[in-house]
Parts: structure tokens; sequence; C-alpha cells
């Protein structure tokens, strides 16, 4: 039996799964198994493949026999709107996982989840702490999904306090390869803002996603973190280090451009109210610091733009 | 969502204000003569007391402001106006509403076009306006590309505030006259708090303070005022404020300005009551926080400011237009939001009293209520004092 501690990542066919396994395998002291609903297209390197779906009940039983210690959770597929599909595989998906990871005995679950789920309220205090209420949009499907992943979490935890959840609350992610939403706003021909709002943005790099993850796996006791760069531009100084000349436009317009899906990957809340999320208990907690500072994640997706990203999947 | 429709109707239906300086080929028209302050079935209050001569300083001042600018972006040329790409550019932003609202407006504005002071400068004026709006942001940034700007994590630019500076101390000095007390003794250092009244309804109040501390503090201290969570939907106020350090007015954000041990001014009555009823900040949360974070109370009393905004012209025409009372929106200037509130040109005094410690102070009970009775008293002789002397308008 080797000594290596089982990590497994759900979603290994997306681009998260792919980079995470990548990113892990680089340090060799891991085992690692990738799963997925689908076969994957090609194999990546030191990382056992299992196809399975997680609804699939005989997971827990798969999960006990590799002796699973760790599940990284990164199946999950974003999208503008809320669907019953997407729902079923996103939160069904990981609400089954959850389960099958209780009955296996797993150690931890490690689940990528969102800032945005906070919401960008007017209301919202200058810097959001891990406790404090979500209330993003529920119309847009990827905060929706995430936001019911959260809450059952919650529920979960405190009703079988064994179990051992991490949840990592990223901010905006970007980067030379990653298509989050803010990634594309930013490589967009036109940066579209809103006449008169400038709030503070906040952001990590995608090669700062994945050292959060190996760090989580690491040394994390469970609970909630927000992972952020520690420092904030405005709006305006986001897209200027960007290289985009900001188009303003007036503010119900944006609404509409974005019902339209022109123009606008992001909800225009999110350009407009802040939504930055508190970073101390990184800090504290997780002992944990980005590499990347908000300035230079900007500079580094500034500097390759995205003719040819590495793939096209959104974060 | 009424409030996205109360700025719609704002921004794409200005009131008419014939001082309007539109294109650069129109003259200034006589103030004196432009929209007598009593109109016919104004619903904003009567300022009996405005002189004309100082409204036609703070028009000049805005003038200068607008050329400061535009001399910072060169060469602005506005598209060709049209009326009909004027009425093509207020369909598109009226297009939020319900067809039968749009009708509605549309009709009244139409009828609104046989009133006098609805001229043609007019239109060309808002054209203008709105335009120099969309291109004024663009520029500001173009310039701001080459030499990277700092803000602090609040969103505070200390460039927006040294290109406002000139035009505060306008404000400050002569058009509001602000005559200031106690501001020496307030600490240079350390967490303080201004626990102020708000007798007026804008957010000019906080901009004052900022400007008595910048020019009376020996340190120049940074006045962070706590602004109501309801200006945050509008554009260019709150990002103004912020810009200016101002903050919305939420507890997680005073906790931390003052553990970061920074000069915060609350307004623990809220602004005119007739919207709120209970104001977001109330006095024993505002003197528990002042007790756990170890900050100096400094009750600090406003008056002057009771007077309710209209200056630069009627209120009547988006009356009219709406249906609805409704502040003033300004049409002189790229900053919709700050100048659509703006109070007449009373003589206001900020009074700080002696900055009461809490270092020595238990935060239990009793203290609490012992020191919002004693700040409510002090604020409370303060204003009658003032008020004593006459000088207010109204």
């Amino acid at each position: 039996m080797p000594d290596k501690r089982v990590i497994v990542i759900t979603g290994i066919r997306g681009y998260w799964g792919k980079r995470l396994a990548r990113r892990l395998a680089r340090d060799g002291d891991l085992h690692l198994i990738g799963l997925d609903a689908k076969p994957a297209p090609e194999q990546v390197e030191g990382v056992n493949f299992i196809q399975a779906d997680l609804g699939n009940p005989s997971l827990a039983a798969l999960l006990a026999a590799e002796g699973v210690d760790t599940v990284c959770h990164l199946d999950f597929v974003p999208g503008r709107r809320p669907t019953p599909a997407a729902f079923n595989h996103n939160v069904v998906g990981a609400i089954k996982l959850l389960g099958a990871c209780a009955r296996a005995g797993v150690n931890r679950v490690i689940i990528k989840s969102s800032s945005a789920v906070y919401g960008a309220c007017p209301q919202n205090p200058a810097f959001l702490s891990e406790d404090h209420p979500l209330v993003g949009n529920m119309r847009l499907g990827t905060i929706r999904d995430l936001v019911e992943i959260e809450t059952f979490c919650q529920n979960f935890t405190r009703q079988a306090p064994d179990a051992r959840v991490t949840i990592l609350r990223f901010a905006h992610i970007i980067g030379p390869t990653v298509n989050s939403p803010m990634a594309q706003f930013l490589r967009d021909k036109f940066a579209p803002v809103l006449l008169g709002f400038d709030p503070m943005m906040q952001l990590i790099h995608e090669d700062d996603v994945l050292e959060a993850f190996a760090h989580a796996i690491v040394n994390a006791p469970p609970g909630i973190y927000n992972i952020a760069a520690g420092d904030l531009h405005p709006l305006w100084r986001v897209t200027a280090l960007a290289g985009k000349v900001p188009l303003p436009i007036f503010h119900p317009l944006a609404y509409t451009a974005f019902r339209q899906g022109r123009h606008m990957p992001i909800h225009p809340d999110y350009l407009r109210y802040p939504c930055v999320a508190d970073t101390t208990a990184m800090t504290e907690r997780l002992d944990f610091s980005p590499q990347f500072s908000a300035h230079d994640a900007i500079l580094a997706l500034a500097g390759q733009p995205a003719e040819t990203p590495e793939t096209a999947e959104p974060e | 969502m009424s409030d996205e429709d109360d700025l719609m109707t704002d921004d794409a239906l200005n009131s008419p204000n014939a001082d309007l300086n539109g294109a650069t080929e129109t003259a200034h028209p006589d103030p004196d003569t432009a929209g007598a302050p009593e109109e016919a079935g104004s619903d904003g209050p009567a300022f009996d007391g405005t002189d004309p001569k100082i409204r036609r300083q703070l028009i000049d001042e805005l003038d200068r402001l607008i050329e400061r600018i535009e001399a910072m972006t060169p060469g602005y040329v506005p598209p060709p106006f049209s009326p009909r790409r004027l009425l093509k550019l207020l369909d598109e932003n009226a297009g939020r509403f319900s067809p039968r609202k749009r009708l509605g407006v549309l009709k009244r504005l139409r009828s609104a076009i046989n009133e006098d002071y609805l001229d043609l400068d007019t239109w060309k004026g808002m054209w203008y306006m709105v335009n120099y709006s969309l291109e004024y942001q663009g520029d500001i940034i173009k310039r701001r590309l080459t030499g990277e700007y700092e803000t602090d994590e609040w969103g505070m630019d200390w460039e927006v505030l040294e290109v406002m500076r000139p035009f505060l101390d306008f404000l400050f000095n002569t058009y509001w006259r602000v005559e200031t007390s106690g501001i020496e003794a307030t600490p240079e250092d350390g967490p303080v708090l201004l626990v102020a009244n708000h007798a007026g309804r804008s957010p000019w109040e906080g901009v004052m303070l900022s400007a008595a501390f910048l020019n009376h503090h020996p340190t120049e201290r940074l006045v962070r005022s706590l602004y109501p969570t309801r200006f945050a939907p509008f554009p260019f106020i709150s990002t103004m404020l912020n810009k200016i350090g101002h903050a919305v007015g939420t507890e997680d954000n005073a906790r931390r300005l003052l553990a970061q041990a920074e000069l915060v001014a609350v307004y623990p009555d809220g602004y005119a009551p007739s919207r709120h009823k209970v104001p977001p900040f109330g006095w024993a949360e505002i003197i528990q926080l002042a007790l756990e974070t170890g900050a100096t109370i400094v009750p600090t009393a406003i008056t002057g400011t009771e007077q309710t905004y209209t200056a630069l012209g009627e209120a009547s025409l988006t009356t009219r237009l709406t249906g609805r009372p409704h502040p003033l929106l300004s049409s002189r200037s790229p900053w919709f939001g700050m100048l659509s509130m703006f109070p007449p040109p009373t003589k206001w005094f900020i009074d700080l009293a002696e900055p009461i410690s809490t270092a020595d102070k238990e935060a239990g009970e009793e203290t609490i209520a012992d020191l919002v009775e004693f700040i409510q008293v002090s604020l409370a002789d303060q204003l009658q004092f003032r008020r004593r002397e006459g000088r207010l308008l109204r």
C-alpha cells in the first residue's frame, strides 16, 4: 500500500480539472485519480482516469476501495441561464458526491466556488467576510448553482460534523489562458462600463487558483475561505491596465445588453456595486498568499491575446 | 426598479436651464431672466433669499471647473446636433419604461416644448452634456493610462481630490461661507468618530466636513463620511464620494475604518426622516462601536442646511413630465448626481464640540446611554445656539 495520499479530481475533462491534475502531478507525491462521466480524450500524465457519473450509486464503494483521502470537486458547468440540466449536473451532482464521500469516509472535500455568490449589492460593506449572507443574483445560472451547493454544504456540515468540507471562494479569475467572464470582459474589443460607476475590483491569477487548491490539500482546516489577490483596483484602472479603452454606457442599457448577450460577459451589477471579499481568513487560517498581485495578473492577461487560448472552456 | 425609473427620468429628460452654455458658440444668457425661482406650480421650496449674484457666481465657478476639465481634454467636439438625434437618444433611454408610461412622458414633453424656456439652445445644451459626459470619462482615463494612478482600498483617489479642491474651496468659502469651530481640537491621529446631525438631505454636508478639515486642521486629516446606501444605485454620486474618501454607511465599514485609525463621520439621525423610518445607524450602535474601537467621539453640529435642494433652475419641468415631485437635475456639469442635489447658498456652521475620549470607558449599557444623552444634548444646545442667532433663511 503506497504511502501516497489519494486525491480524486472530479471534472477531469474540464479546464480546471486538467490544469489541477497537471499541477498536482508535478509534485509527484500524490496519487491522483481523475473522475468524469465521459471518457477523457487525452490522458494526463500521472493520473488514473475512472469513468464514473457522480450519480452512480457505487461511487461510495469506489471511493472507499481506493482509500481516497481528498476529493477536489471541479465538475461544474457554468452557464448564464439557470437551467434544469445545469442544476442536475452541478447541484445534484455535488450533493450526490458529498453523500458518497460521507459514506466512504473521505477525509475532505474541497469545492471551488466564487465570491460572486455574495452578490454585488449597493449596501455591501467594502469587505465581505465569509459569514456574509449569500445574495448573489439567482437569475444567473452559475451563481444560482453555486449558492445552492454552498447552502447544501452548510446544512450538510451541520448534520454530519465529521464531514470536512472546504469551500474556496475565488474572486474574478483572470490569466493568459482562462476563459472566465472577467477574462472575456477584459479581452473583448469593447470594455463596456457603466457610466458613473467605478467599483473596486478584486481579482486572482489562474495559477494562484491551482496553488490555492494545492495548499488546501496539504494543510487546510475545513471551512470557507475567500481567495483573492491582496490589491484592489477600481474598474477603470483594471481596464486601463488591460489596455482597453472603457466604453461608458448609460447603466440601464447595460442590463439590456447583458440580457441580449451582447458584449457584456459579466452581469452589470458586478461592474456597478462592490463585491470585494475579505481575505483575512485566507492569510491567517489558511496561511496562503497568492503569488500574483491583481496588477500582475491583469498584465499577464493583456500580454497574451486570446486568439488561441489553451482551452475554450469557461471556468 | 423604481429607483432606476427615477433616474431614467432624471437623465433622459433634463429640466431646462436657460443658463446652460451648451455649445461654445452661444453666449451666456442673462441669469437674472433665466427661470425665475417662483415658477408657478413649482414643487420645490421657494428659496426667496437666493441672491442672483451668488447664483451667478456659482454658475461661473462651475464654468471654470468645466473649463479646467475641458483643458484636460482638448479637442472635444460633440457629435452634430439635430433635434431628431436628441429625441432618438431620449427615446432610447425612455425605452426602459413601459409603452404606456413612455407615451405619457413623451406627450408631456411635447406639451412642454411649447413653453418659452425650452428653446433650441437648451436642447443643444442637453445634447452637448449627454455626449460630453460619455466622452469625458473616456478622455480622463486615456490621460491616466500613461501615468498610473493609485487609489487606496476604499477607492479614494488623491488626484480627483486635488482636481476638485478649488471647487470645494469655492463652496466652502464663498458659496456656503462655512464657519467652523473646534476643528483644531480634533486629535491628529488615532480613530475619531464625528457624530453629526444631518439637517439637510444632501451628501454635500459630508463633503463640506472634508473641506473644513482640509482647510482648518493642522494635519489636513481626511474625513471619511458614511453616506447612505440609497445613494449607491445612482451613477456618479457614490463613485465621486468614494474618490474623495467617503464610504457606504454599513457597520462593517465603520468598524473597519475605525480599526484603521481613520476619522469617520456618521449621522445617527439619518437623513430626512421622510424615507427612512429607522435610520440605518442607530445611536446605540454608533456609541458602542466607538467604545469597542477606542475611538474619540466628537459631537458635530451642522446648521444652515435645512433648505432642501433646488438651485440652478426649476424643478417644475421634471415634475410635470413624470407627475412626481423630483429633485432638480443640474444640466450644467458632467456630474449629474452630485449637482442634482444642490442646496441653496445659505450660511453654514460646523461646530465641533470637545472631543470625548473613550479610552477609559467601559462598554456597558449605562455608559452608552450616558454618552448618547450627553452627545444629543450637546448637539441640541449647539443647534439652538446657532438658530437663535437667526441666520437661517426659513
